[in-house]
């Protein structure tokens, strides 16, 4: 039997090169429309890991997210943050439209049970959304935890630093984050579809007011205790 | 009435290997102290030439490192109560009989979709359990044992659903098979009634004359002229069971097997009683009077025993024990009324959904319960206290954030002092904090935004009580 290319297309796993590929997993919508436009299915994909690659801090890379994790927590469903770098903050999280009954965070003491962690909460299915920033870089641990993603539901967000470009990963979507002139920009290093030609720009963060005053912390407490 | 009579062959040897079989011979022990008798062996015990009815000294003879273990009638007895209290899953009327338990199951057929099923499904449970027994199933509760004692003797029988037909299927059966005195039996035996056709056929009157009035009624009992009303076992109001190990048992994965055959005993328990379990505690015996003590607690009333021993099993795994484990003890002092849980219709949730309790729950029995928490936002303009973690996965009352200035995503466990090459740009503020004087964690901070040259963005204060200067306390993540 003969398949034509519109039919082979139809195949989960199948796209043609100049085309995004059409998702059959749901999405949720990044709350970004340029951002959405550039994303196989126009959303962040679920049942399967998405790499999100950043070296700076503070640039926004969890209040890009905010829209798609309010959105993913619907049907009474979990946040999870597994190992955060940092303590996520409930007053900006409830400023930013996350519910906070739904937070559920994970600091575990060790590396092993980070990843353990991270594949109970991908597999359960009670989750939205998973983010987890990983100590490893351990392909056959990526591989697991892709398999845990598939298995379950949830939009599976993986934070690593832009270092892990040069690796391969069974994620099916990276995308990497940078600030240039105060504006996030967001690259797609991986996508089921064609190389993206040019970074997209979101107003994301607070405008700067122009660059006038970058002061020496010292100079500047003199001058307030003077 | 349908009676299903269960039949334990060999009680004691098999609660003695209830944990695991042994390799070594052993044998059960019971009679005078100065000559006990063999009264079951294992296989082991039985390939060394080992008979039941033997002495112990001519079992040990044939047998090199022989175990010899006394018969507990206690443990038998609280080992069938139990039995009888998993039972009430599968009817209201389940009660001790015999070597066994019986169970009237008329009511219960139609909800297991036919006594064939319901046979298999007991089956099925009953060697879960880590038992083996024999299955008699028949009108009456003696015919019923009778069945099951016939098929623990290797004979061919089918069961009887009818009383019209229970008399063919009983004819054919030797009278050894019942409770009766060895005395009687042998004066039948001598008359040439051995089975129980020739018993059936003899007049009632002339045998009650003879044998006394206790065998008559035992067999117009048995063909159902007679009735033969039994009582309920009612199961106290907590669950207990003790578990010996067959061998000493290192490290926590060899436990994993007999603690899910107490809690597969549990969850039946639980279920005859509509009931679930939120604390449990397991006893980790090392002998020598020393133990360990393993608490597991649940969000809600829990019976599920692949569910409870996950959670064990993660528990357990944190545990660093002093010895060897000789026994288990698993205690559950206060059985609550249990709400079975809805499970997802979604069409394309294939997936088992374990749902968001039983992932926190698994979380928190192996990281611990301070690791995994949830966020609330607290009453006070002190940054390190105006969140609260809280249980995790229970609804909050939402406080509305006060928006009147930016906070960061991410808070630094504790400030972070900044060094005099940090080079910041201040974008927003000063915003001063400055409360807690009543509880001596008074703060005094000027707080601001503030980036650097890579466009980072930063939560910043300069502190104006104790040691001064500036320091970082947040990310805008």
């Amino acid at each position: 039997m003969k398949a034509t290319v519109a039919q082979l297309a139809q195949l989960p796993g199948v796209w043609r090169g100049g085309e995004l590929e059409h998702a059959i997993q749901p999405v949720v919508a990044t709350g970004h429309a340029a951002l959405d436009r550039e994303l196989p299915g126009s959303g962040w994909p679920t049942g399967t890991l998405t790499e999100v690659l950043h070296d700076a801090a503070g640039i926004g890379e969890i209040s890009f997210l905010a829209g798609a994790l309010a959105r993913a927590s619907r049907d009474d469903r979990l946040i999870a943050w597994i190992a955060p770098p940092h303590l996520p903050y409930a007053p900006a999280l409830a400023a930013a439209g996350i519910p906070l009954d739904r937070c559920l965070v994970v600091r575990p003491a060790n590396r092993d049970d980070s990843l353990w962690a991270a594949e109970q909460a991908l597999r359960s299915g009670a989750c939205g959304a998973v983010l987890f920033w990983l100590p490893s870089d351990e392909y056959a641990w990526l591989r697991r935890l892709q398999m845990a993603a598939e298995s379950g539901r949830a939009m599976a967000v993986l934070f690593r630093s832009t270092a892990a470009e040069r690796l391969s990963t069974p994620a099916h979507l990276r995308v990497m984050l940078s600030r240039e002139h105060g504006a996030l920009e967001v690259r797609i290093p991986k996508r089921r579809g064609p190389p993206l030609a040019t970074p997209i720009r979101l107003a994301i963060g607070r405008t700067l007011p122009a660059a006038s005053s970058i002061t020496d912390i010292r100079s500047h407490a003199l001058a307030a205790v003077g | 009435m349908l009676w299903v009579a269960l039949e334990l062959p060999a009680l004691p040897l098999q609660i003695a290997q209830r944990a695991g079989a042994s390799p070594e011979p052993l044998v059960i022990s019971e009679g005078p102290e100065q000559r006990p008798l063999v009264i079951c062996a294992n296989e082991a015990a039985q390939s060394a030439g080992v008979r039941e009815g033997q002495a112990i000294a001519a079992a040990k003879a044939l047998a090199m490192d022989l175990r010899v273990l006394a018969r507990d009638r206690l443990v038998e007895r609280e080992a069938l109560e139990r039995l009888a209290a998993w039972g009430g899953q599968f009817t209201h009327m389940s009660c001790m009989d015999g070597q066994g338990i019986a169970l009237e199951v008329e009511a219960s057929i139609k909800l297991f979709s036919g006594h064939a099923k319901l046979a298999s499904a007991i089956r099925r449970g009953i060697r879960d359990l880590g038992f083996h027994a024999t299955l008699g199933v028949a009108p009456t509760v003696l015919a019923a044992r009778l069945f099951a004692r016939a098929e623990a003797n290797g004979l061919q029988v089918r069961g009887c659903l009818d009383l019209t037909t229970l008399r063919e299927r009983v004819a054919g059966l030797p009278l050894f098979l019942l409770d009766w005195p060895a005395r009687t039996l042998a004066h039948l035996t001598d008359l040439g009634v051995v089975r129980m056709r020739d018993m059936l056929d003899l007049p009632m009157e002339g045998v009650a004359r003879r044998f006394g009035p206790e065998i008559a009624i035992c067999l117009g009992r048995l063909m159902g002229t007679i009735a033969d009303p039994r009582e309920p076992y009612s199961p106290p109001p907590r669950f207990r069971a003790r578990l010996e190990l067959p061998a000493e048992a290192n490290g926590v994965d060899a436990l994993l097997f007999p603690l899910r055959r107490m809690l597969v005993e549990m969850e039946g328990t639980l279920r005859g009683r509509g009931a679930g379990v939120q604390q449990l505690v397991l006893w980790l015996e090392h002998g020598r009077k020393r133990r360990t003590r393993l608490d597991l607690e649940f969000a809600s009333p829990e019976r599920e025993s692949d569910f409870i021993l996950s959670i064990a099993r993660e528990k357990l795994g944190r545990l660093t024990l002093p010895a060897t484990t000789i026994a288990l003890d698993l205690r559950a002092d206060a059985l609550l009324p249990f709400v079975p849980r809805e499970s997802t219709w979604l069409p394309g949730a294939k997936e088992q959904a374990i749902g968001r309790d039983r992932l926190i729950q698994r979380l928190s029995a192996r990281l611990g319960r301070e690791r995994v928490f949830g966020i609330a936002i607290a009453d006070d303009h002190r940054p390190d206290r105006n969140w609260t973690s809280m249980d995790p996965g229970h609804p909050c009352a939402d406080r509305d954030p006060e928006a009147k200035a930016a906070r960061p995503a991410w808070l630094l466990n504790r400030p972070r002092k900044l060094v005099s090459q940090d080079s910041f740009c201040l974008i927003a503020g000063p915003e001063r904090i400055e409360s807690g004087w009543w509880d001596g964690a008074e703060v005094r901070r000027d707080y601001y935004v503030a980036s650097n040259a890579r466009g980072e963005t930063f939560w910043i204060f300069r502190e104006h009580r104790g040691e001064q200067g500036w320091y970082m306390h947040g990310v805008f993540a």
